[in-house]
C-alpha cells in the first residue's frame, strides 16, 4: 500500500491492546510467534510511539516461552500472560481481563495456528465486551478518539475502506504488512508478567480428536453427463488438455489466440 | 418458471429499463418476449448475449454454454437436449438448511456450489421434506438457482444495504433464524463476507461454529476440519453453524430443484450501525502487491518494448512482475521482482514473457497453478515449467494480444 | 643561534608528541577490553613490522623501497638528531650518519612525491598531498644542518638567512613528523601502526599464520549490549587498528562491492571509524567516498550510534550489508587491519539488537531457526535427492572414515549434480564414507555473517552435539563455507575436527594413486578461487593440481589466487542484496571471459549459483568434482 500507516491523532486517548498467541511453523511444527498476531502487533507499533499492551492467554512453559519472546523481540518491553492450561477456554479469561482494564482498540490475528484455529475468538470477545468487530483488516488508515478508518483486504489485492466506531476489535489479515524481524536481544531482555485470572474449562472439546493433517484428495473431474452432447464434450475436452503444451512454429496471432483462450478458461480475463 | 405471486414494482421497472445494471438478470428470470436478436441500424445482426437460451423441459430457462451459439453461424436456433436430471419439488418443507453463498461479483463461486451440494446431502439424509434455503444478500447475476440445489430462495432487499454491511446482514440472518429455525447454517469458509457473517451469527446464536470443514461424514455427522493453522485435522461432531471449505462436497449435478422464492415477510430489526462501508478503494491491478496477485504478467530480458508490455498488463488487468535482469536494467522497479531474492508469488496464472527460467526465478513461482511462457528459445527452463508455451518473438506476440483484445472490446461495445 | 635553539625545539616537539600520544591512547582505551598479551606483543613488534608487514607492503615494490628509505631514514635521523642536537653530543661519525640518514630519507621523500604527482584514485589526497613536502623539508633541513658538522661546509655558512630558513624547516618538519604523529596528521600511522602491530587481536596472523574465523560473542550476560553500536563498543585494540590506516586504498582497489558501485569502500569505512573515535564529520576525508554517497553528510562521535536510528550517523546500514566478507581488503591491507571483523561486529548490533537485517535477511534467519536451512525446506527432505544413491547414514553405521558434509546445497538441484559427481569420485576411489543425512543442519555460516550470532551458536552447538555421537576420522565437504566454519569456527565452541575441502581431498586421493584419471577434453579452463577456500584457508594449489592432473589447458585470470575477485555470493550479500551499478558476478564473469576460457572450474556451490546467474551466453560453470568425475577411468571390479 502506498499510504503510510496512520498515526494516532491523540495517542493518550486511544489505548491499544494486541492479543497474541503461539504460532507453529507450517513445515516443522516448531513453535514461534504467530504470523497474523505478529502482523497485528506490527500494526499497533506503527500507530503510536507509546507502547501497545500485549496480552497472551494460554499455557506458559518452556516450549511456549521462547515463542512468546518473539513478540518481545519486536520491541515491546512487556508481555502480559493470562496463564491458562491447554484445555481452558481462553475467551472468559481475556474478556474478564479486558472488561476490567479496557482498551479502545484491540488488534489480533484472524486465526490461531494452534488448536481449533476457528477464527472465532475475536468474534466471541467482541460479543462478550460489546465491541465492534472488523475482520480481514489490512491497514489502519486513521484513528481518532471515537473512530477508526481501516482498509479491509479483499481477494486479488483489492481493498475496501471501512469506518468503525470504537471501541473495536480489528482482526488482522495476512495481507497486512509483514511483521518486523525479531531482535534476539530484545526478545531475551523483555519481561513476561503473569496476571492471575480465572480459568474456565472448555468442555465442548471433549469429543474432539486431532490428527496430523491429511492431504486433501485432488477432486477428480467426474463429468456426469446429462445429455449425449455433454458426454461428447467431456470426452473431447480430455483430448485437448493443455498440460505442458508447447506451440512451436505458430504465428504470433495463433499464439495470442491460444494464450487468451487459456486466460479466459482460467477466469482471469474479464473481457 | 417462477410465478410472480406479488406485484413487484421494482422488478417490473427493471424489466422495462434496458439500461438498468440488473436488467439482464431480471429479464432472464421473468421475461418473455424481449428480443435476443435483432438487426442493428447498420444492417448487422445484433444479439443480446444475456438473453439467448431456451426453456428446458422442466420449464426452467436454460442457457447453452457450449460456445456453439456464440459463433457467427449458429444463432439462437438451439437443439433442445433431453435433460435427464431428476426434478425435486418440496411443497411443504418440514425443516430448512440454510446456505449463505458468498456471491463474488454477483455470481455463485465454485465453493458456493459445493456448499449447496453439501446442504442437499445433509437435507436428504435428514428427511424428504427438508428444504435447502439459499439466502441471497446481494444483487445476483446468476440465474441457475435450482440447478445448484436451492429448494427455496430468499432474496433480501439488496437495495437497503451495501455489499459489506455485516450488522444489517446479521439482522436478516437472525430474522431467518427466528422464522425458520434451520437445522443447519452453512457458510463458505475463508471468504470475505460470508465467513465473517457465519462467525457473527454463531456468536449471536451462542453456537460454537464448526469451522474449516473440509469433509463431513453424513452418517456420524463428524466433521473433518483443518486446524492448527492447516497442520492438523480436527474430527468433531458438527454443530448447527458450519463454515465449510471449497470442495467440501460435490456440487449438485443430477437433480434440479425448485428454487421457489420465500414469500413470507422476514422482518429484520434495525440496528444502530457502528460499521460504515466507505466503498471499494480502487487499486490498480498492475500495482497490486505481487504476493497478493492472482494473475501476473511478468517480463524479462526478452522484452524489447516495455511500453507495449505495460499496455498489455493494463488491458489484461494483470499485475506486473519482472525477472531480476529486467529490474537490474531499470525497466521495472525492485518491488516487482519475482524470485528467490524478490517475491515468492502465489498467483493462479503466471504469464512469463522473455524470461529464461533461472532457478532463482522458478523458485519464486513454485506456488503458481498455471504458467504460460513466451520465449524464442524452446530449450529454456521456463518452457519446461510452463503448462502452455508459445515459441515466438515477444514483441510480435504482445502486439497480437493487444490487437485481439482491442477487437474483443469493440465487439462487446457493439453488442451493448 | 640554531644550535642553542635545537634542544628546545626538539624538547618541545617531543613533549607535544607525548601529550598527543597520551590523548590518543585515551581515545583508544574508551573501547571494550580485549585479551592481549601486552609484553609479548611489544617484544614481537619489530619482527612483525619488519617481516609480516613488509611482506604485504612488498607487493608494491616501488612503495616498499620508498618506504624503507623514508621510514628507515626518518627513524635513524630522528634518533641521531636527538643525540647530536638535543643532547649536543659531538661526534663526526654520528654527524656523517645523520647526513646519510637524511639523504636516504630525502630520496624516499622524492619518490613519495613522484607517486603523488598523479596519484591513483585509491590514494587519499588532502593532508596526504602535504606529506611528501613535509618529508622533504625535514630531510633537507637535517641534511643541511649536518653539512657543517661533517666539515663539508664552513660553520656559519649562509648566515642568518639560512639559519632562519633552517629553523623554519625544522619547525615544519618536527611539527609534521613528531607532533603530527600523535595529534592526527598523516604520520599517525607510524605511531598507531607500531602499537597496532604489537596489540593486534589476531596475533596468529604473524609469522605466516592464518586467523580468519570470526570471534564468538559471549551471551552470558543478558544485559550486555550485543555487537557494536557506537565506536566505543569496539575493543580498544580494534580502535587502535583503525587509527593505523595509511589510507593507501589498496583495500578499496580490490573490494568487489566498491567496484560494483555498491555503497561500500573499506578504506572509507575504516576512516569513518577514525572520525567516530574522535568525533566529527567525514567532510575532511579526501579519498573516494562510498559510491553514491556524497561526503559531508555523515557525522558521529565515540558515544553516538554508528548507524543512526533516525537521520544520518557515521555511515548507513547498507554500507555494512554490501560486504561479501571476501577478505580481499584484509589480505591487501599493509597495516593488517581487520575490516571484516569490524563489519560483522556492527552487523551483529543491527541484527541482534535492532532486528534490522535487510531484504530477505530476516526471512532467511527465520528459516534457519525454524527449519535448520536458509531456504525453509523441510529438514526431513534433506536426503530426498539421493534416494537412489544408497548413501550410508551415520546414524546406522555409527563409524566411518570420512564424514561427507553435504551442506544446504543438498536442497539445490544444481548443487546436487556436484554432490553426485563427488560421490562418484569417492566410490571410484573406494573411500569409506557416510553422511549425517537428515541429522545435518546448516553450519551457521550465513547466520553468522548476517550478524545473527545467536542462531549461529545454536546451530553450531546442535551440529557439534550430533557429531559427538559418531566416530569418524575426517570431514569432507564440497562447500568452502561449511568447510571454513567447521574447521575454523567450531573449535571455539568445542568442536575440533579434521576437515578437508573436496578439492584437497581429491588431490590427495590422486596423489595416493587412488584415482585413475584420463584427460578431460572440453576446451580451456580457468579456475575461480572461492574466497572461503583461498583467502580464508590458503588452499590455492590443490584445485590447480587437479586440473593439471586432468591434462587441462589451464589459464589464469589476472585476478586469481590470493587476489581472486569474489563471486559476490559470500557474507549473505545475495540475501541482503544491496543495489549497485552492476553485479559482482557479472564483473567476475568478465574476468573469466577475458582469460579466454570457455569453462570456469569452481569449487563452491555459492560461486556456481552466482556465476550461473549471469545471463547467457557465457562460459560454462563446472565444479571440479564434475570435471574429475567426467574423467574417471571406471574399473569394472569396483562397484
Ligand atoms: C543469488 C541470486 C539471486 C537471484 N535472484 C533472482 C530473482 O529473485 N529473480 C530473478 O528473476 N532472477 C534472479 N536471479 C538471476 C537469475 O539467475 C537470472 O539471471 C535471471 O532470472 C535471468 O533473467 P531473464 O530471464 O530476464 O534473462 P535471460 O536469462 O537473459 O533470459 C531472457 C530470455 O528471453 C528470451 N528472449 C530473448 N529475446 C526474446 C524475444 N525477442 N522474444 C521472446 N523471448 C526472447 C531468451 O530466449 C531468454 O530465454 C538471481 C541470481 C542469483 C545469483
Ligand atoms: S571483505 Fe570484500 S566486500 Fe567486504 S569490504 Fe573487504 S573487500 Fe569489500
Ligand atoms: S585499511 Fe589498510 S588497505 Fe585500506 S587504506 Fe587503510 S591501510 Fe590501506
Amino acid at each position: 500500500m502506498s499510504r503510510n500507516l496512520a498515526r494516532l491523532h491523540s495517542s493518550d486517548e486511544v489505548s491499544v491492546t494486541v492479543l497474541v498467541s503461539i504460532g507453529k511453523h507450517p513445515v516443522t511444527g516448531r513453535l514461534r510467534r504467530a504470523d497474523q498476531d505478529a502482523r497485528a502487533l506490527e500494526m499497533a507499533l506503527g500507530l503510536s510511539d507509546s507502547e501497545p499492551r500485549v496480552i497472551y492467554a494460554g499455557p506458559l512453559n518452556d516450549s511456549t516461552e521462547p515463542a512468546l519472546r518473539g513478540y518481545l523481540g519486536m520491541g515491546v518491553s512487556e508481555l502480559k500472560v493470562l496463564r491458562q492450561s491447554e484445555q481452558n477456554d481462553i475467551v472468559p479469561a481475556l474478556s474478564g481481563f479486558l472488561d476490567n482494564s479496557p482498551s479502545s482498540l484491540i488488534l489480533c490475528g484472524s486465526r490461531a495456528e494452534l488448536g481449533e484455529s476457528s477464527g472465532l475468538v475475536p468474534y466471541q470477545l467482541a460479543d462478550a465486551l460489546g465491541y465492534t468487530l472488523v475482520s480481514n483488516v489490512a491497514v489502519i488508515e486513521e484513528v481518532t478518539a471515537t473512530l477508526a478508518v481501516v482498509l479491509q483486504a479483499l481477494p486479488r489485492g483489492q481493498r475496501r475502506r471501512i469506518e468503525v466506531v470504537l471501541p473495536a476489535i480489528l482482526a488482522v489479515d495476512t495481507a497486512s504488512p509483514v511483521a518486523r524481524q525479531v531482535a534476539y536481544a530484545k526478545a531475551s531482555r523483555g519481561f513476561i508478567n503473569c496476571v492471575v485470572t480465572d480459568a474456565a474449562e472448555d468442555d465442548a472439546t471433549e469429543q474432539w480428536h486431532y490428527q496430523p493433517a491429511r492431504k486433501r484428495p485432488k477432486r477428480l473431474k467426474i463429468i456426469k453427463a446429462t445429455s449425449a452432447r455433454d458426454r461428447f464434450k467431456a470426452a473431447a475436452a480430455k483430448a485437448e488438455g493443455t498440460g505442458g503444451q508447447v506451440l512451436t512454429s505458430v504465428s504470433a496471432e495463433e499464439g495470442a489466440v491460444a494464450i487468451l483462450k487459456v486466460l479466459k478458461e482460467e477466469g482471469v480475463l474479464k473481457t | 418458471m417462477n410465478d410472480i405471486k406479488r406485484r413487484d414494482p421494482r422488478s417490473e421497472w427493471i424489466l422495462r429499463n434496458r439500461l438498468h445494471p440488473e436488467h439482464s438478470t431480471y429479464a432472464l428470470t421473468h421475461a418473455t418476449g424481449i428480443m435476443s436478436e435483432w438487426i442493428g441500424p447498420t444492417g448487422v445482426k445484433r444479439k443480446n448475449p444475456h438473453l439467448v437460451g431456451f426453456i428446458g423441459p422442466s420449464g426452467l430457462r436454460r442457457i447453452d454454454r457450449s460456445g456453439l451459439q456464440s459463433s457467427q453461424q449458429t444463432s439462437v436456433k438451439v437443439q433442445v437436449d433431453i435433460d435427464s436430471r431428476r426434478f425435486i419439488q418440496i411443497n411443504a418443507p418440514s425443516d430448512y438448511i440454510v446456505v449463505v453463498p458468498e456471491l463474488p461479483g454477483g455470481r455463485f463461486s465454485a465453493q458456493d456450489k459445493d456448499l449447496f451440494g453439501l446442504a442437499q446431502q445433509l437435507a436428504s439424509k435428514h428427511s424428504e421434506t427438508t428444504a435447502v434455503l439459499g439466502v441471497i444478500l446481494s444483487p445476483l447475476k446468476d440465474t441457475a438457482l435450482g440447478e445448484i440445489g436451492m429448494d427455496r430462495v430468499y432474496f433480501a432487499d439488496a437495495s437497503e444495504f451495501s455489499d459489506y454491511d455485516p450488522e444489517a446482514h446479521l439482522q436478516q440472518l437472525t430474522a431467518i433464524e427466528r422464522e425458520f429455525n434451520p437445522l443447519y447454517w452453512l457458510f463458505p469458509e475463508q471468504t470475505s463476507i460470508s465467513a465473517d457473517l457465519g462467525r457473527r451469527l454463531s456468536v449471536k446464536l451462542k453456537v460454537r461454529a464448526t469451522s474449516n470443514v473440509w469433509q463431513l461424514d453424513l452418517d456420524t455427522l463428524i466433521a473433518t476440519c483443518r486446524a492448527s493453522g492447516g497442520t492438523s485435522d480436527l474430527y468433531r461432531p458438527v454443530s448447527r453453524v458450519i463454515l465449510a471449505l471449497a470442495e467440501c462436497a460435490e456440487p449438485v449435478s443430477d437433480t434440479r430443484h425448485e428454487a421457489k422464492p420465500i414469500d413470507q415477510a422476514i422482518n429484520a430489526v434495525d440496528v444502530i450501525k457502528r460499521i460504515r462501508n466507505l466503498g471499494a478503494v480502487s487499486v490498480d491491478p498492475a500495482k497490486v502487491a505481487l504476493s497478493e496477485a492472482e494473475f501476473i504478467l511478468s517480463g524479462g530480458k526478452g522484452i524489447a518494448n516495455w511500453d507495449a508490455f505495460h499496455e498489455l498488463a493494463r488491458r489484461l488487468g494483470a499485475t506486473e512482475g519482472a525477472s531480476r535482469v529486467a529490474v537490474d536494467d531499470g525497466h521495472m522497479p525492485r518491488d516487482r521482482q519475482v524470485g528467490a531474492t524478490g517475491t515468492w508469488v502465489t498467483a493462479r496464472v503466471y504469464l512469463a514473457i522473455g524470461i529464461s527460467g533461472a532457478i532463482q526465478h522458478l523458485q519464486g513461482i513454485q506456488a503458481c497453478d498455471k504458467v504460460i511462457a513466451i520465449n524464442t528459445d524452446p530449450g529454456c527452463d521456463m518452457i519446461k515449467r510452463a503448462d502452455l508455451a508459445v515459441i515466438v518473438d515477444s514483441s510480435e506476440l504482445i502486439q497480437s494480444m493487444l490487437d485481439q483484445l482491442q477487437q474483443r472490446q469493440e465487439e462487446v461495445q457493439n453488442v451493448a | 643561534m640554531l644550535t642553542s635553539l635545537m634542544p628546545w625545539l626538539l624538547a618541545v616537539a617531543i613533549l607535544l608528541a607525548v601529550v598527543g600520544a597520551l590523548r590518543r591512547a585515551r581515545l583508544w582505551l574508551r573501547g571494550r577490553a580485549s585479551n592481549v598479551n601486552v609484553w609479548a606483543g611489544i617484544r614481537a613488534m619489530p619482527k612483525r613490522y619488519l617481516v609480516d608487514l613488509h611482506h604485504v607492503v612488498e607487493r608494491d615494490r616501488y612503495i616498499s623501497n620508498t618506504h624503507v628509505a623514508t621510514a628507515g631514514g626518518f627513524v635513524l635521523a630522528s634518533v641521531l638528531a636527538i643525540l647530536l642536537h638535543g643532547f649536543a653530543w659531538e661526534s663526526k661519525l654520528l654527524a656523517w650518519l645523520l647526513l646519510a640518514a637524511s639523504g636516504a630519507m630525502l630520496i624516499g621523500a622524492v619518490r613519495v612525491a613522484k607517486r603523488r604527482q598523479s596519484p591513483p584514485d585509491r590514494l587519499s589526497k588532502g593532508a596526504w598531498m602535504r606529506l611528501p613536502k613535509s618529508l622533504m623539508v625535514f630531510a633537507i633541513s637535517f641534511l643541511i644542518l649536518s653539512l657543517p658538522a661533517v666539515g663539508l661546509l664552513p660553520e656559519g655558512f649562509g648566515g642568518v638567512v639560512l639559519a632562519a630558513l633552517l629553523t623554519a624547516g625544522i619547525v615544519w618538519g618536527l611539527a609534521e613528523m613528531f607532533i603530527g604523529m600523535t595529534w592526527g596528521g598523516p604520520m599517525k600511522h607510524a605511531f598507531a601502526g607500531a602499537l597496532h602491530l604489537a596489540f593486534h587481536r589476531r596475533s596468529e596472523r604473524f609469522g605466516g599464520g592464518r586467523s580468519t574465523g570470526l570471534k564468538a560473542l559471549n551471551f552470558d550476560d543478558a544485559q550486555a549490549p550485543l555487537g557494536v553500536e557506537k565506536p566505543t563498543d569496539f575493543t580498544w585494540n580494534q580502535l587502535l587498528g583503525f587509527d593505523a590506516c595509511v589510507q593507501c586504498g589498496r583495500c578499496e582497489a580490490v573490494c568487489p562491492a566498491f567496484a560494483a558501485g555498491q555503497p561500500l569502500n573499506p578504506k572509507k569505512l575504516i576512516q569513518d571509524m577514525v572520525v567516530g573515535l574522535a568525533g566529527g564529520s567525514d567532510a575532511s576525508y579526501s579519498g573516494s567516498p562510498y559510491p553514491g554517497k556524497p561526503l559531508g553528510e555523515h557525522k558521529g562521535g565515540p558515544f553516538q550510534a554508528i548507524v543512526a536510528r533516525e537521520g544520518k550517523g557515521l555511515l548507513d546500514a547498507d554500507t555494512l550489508w554490501a560486504c561479501t566478507t571476501c577478505r580481499a581488503c584484509v589480505e591487501e591491507c599493509p597495516m593488517m587491519i581487520e575490516h571484516v571483523d569490524a563489519i560483522v561486529d556492527m552487523r551483529r548490533h543491527l541484527t541482534l539488537e535492532r532486528g534490522q537485517t535487510p531484504n530477505k535477511g530476516a526471512e532467511v534467519l527465520e528459516n534457519l531457526i525454524a527449519t535448520d536451512n536458509p531456504g525453509g525446506f523441510n529438514p526431513g527432505s534433506r536426503m530426498n535427492w539421493a534416494a537412489d544413491l544408497n548413501l550410508p547414514i551415520l546414524a546406522d553405521v555409527k563409524r566411518t572414515d570420512v564424514l561427507l558434509w553435504l551442506g544446504d546445497g543438498a536442497f539445490d538441484m544444481r548443487n546436487q549434480r556436484t554432490l553426485r559427481a563427488f560421490i562418484k569420485v569417492l566410490r571410484s576411489a573406494g573411500v569409506q564414507f557416510a553422511v549425517l543425512g537428515n541429522e545435518e543442519r546448516d553450519s551457521g555460516d550465513v547466520a553468522r555473517r548476517l550478524g545473527d550470532e545467536a542462531t549461529f551458536q545454536h546451530l553450531a552447538k546442535l551440529n557439534i552435539h550430533t557429531l559427538q555421537q559418531y566416530s569418524f576420522r575426517s570431514i569432507v565437504t564440497c562447500d568452502p563455507h561449511s568447510f571454513h566454519v567447521l574447521k575454523n569456527e567450531y573449535p571455539e565452541l568445542g568442536g575440533e575436527y579434521v576437515v578437508y575441502h573436496h578439492t584437497t581431498f581429491m588431490e590427495r586421493l590422486y596423489r595416493d594413486k587412488q584415482l585413475s584419471l584420463k584427460d578431460w577434453v572440453g576446451g580451456r579452463v580457468t579456475y575461480h578461487d572461492p574466497c572461503y577456500l583461498g583467502r580464508y584457508n590458503g588452499e590455492y594449489d590443490a584445485p590447480r593440481q587437479l586440473l593439471d592432473a586432468l591434462g587441462i589447458d589451464r589459464v589464469e585470470m589476472t585476478r586469481s589466487g590470493f587476489r581472486s575477485r569474489c563471486c559476490g555470493g559470500g557474507g549473505g550479500a545475495p540475501i541482503t542484496d544491496i543495489p549497485g551499478k552492476q553485479r559482482i558476478p557479472d564483473m567476475r564473469m568478465d574476468d573469466i571471459k577475458a582469460s579466454g576460457a570457455n569453462v570456469v572450474a569452481v569449487g563452491c556451490p555459492q560461486c556456481t549459483a552466482m556465476l550461473e546467474g549471469v545471463v547467457e551466453p557465457r562460459p560454462q560453470v563446472l565444479d571440479i568434482a564434475e570435471l574429475v568425475a567426467q574423467s574417471l577411468i571406471e574399473e569394472e571390479t569396483r562397484a
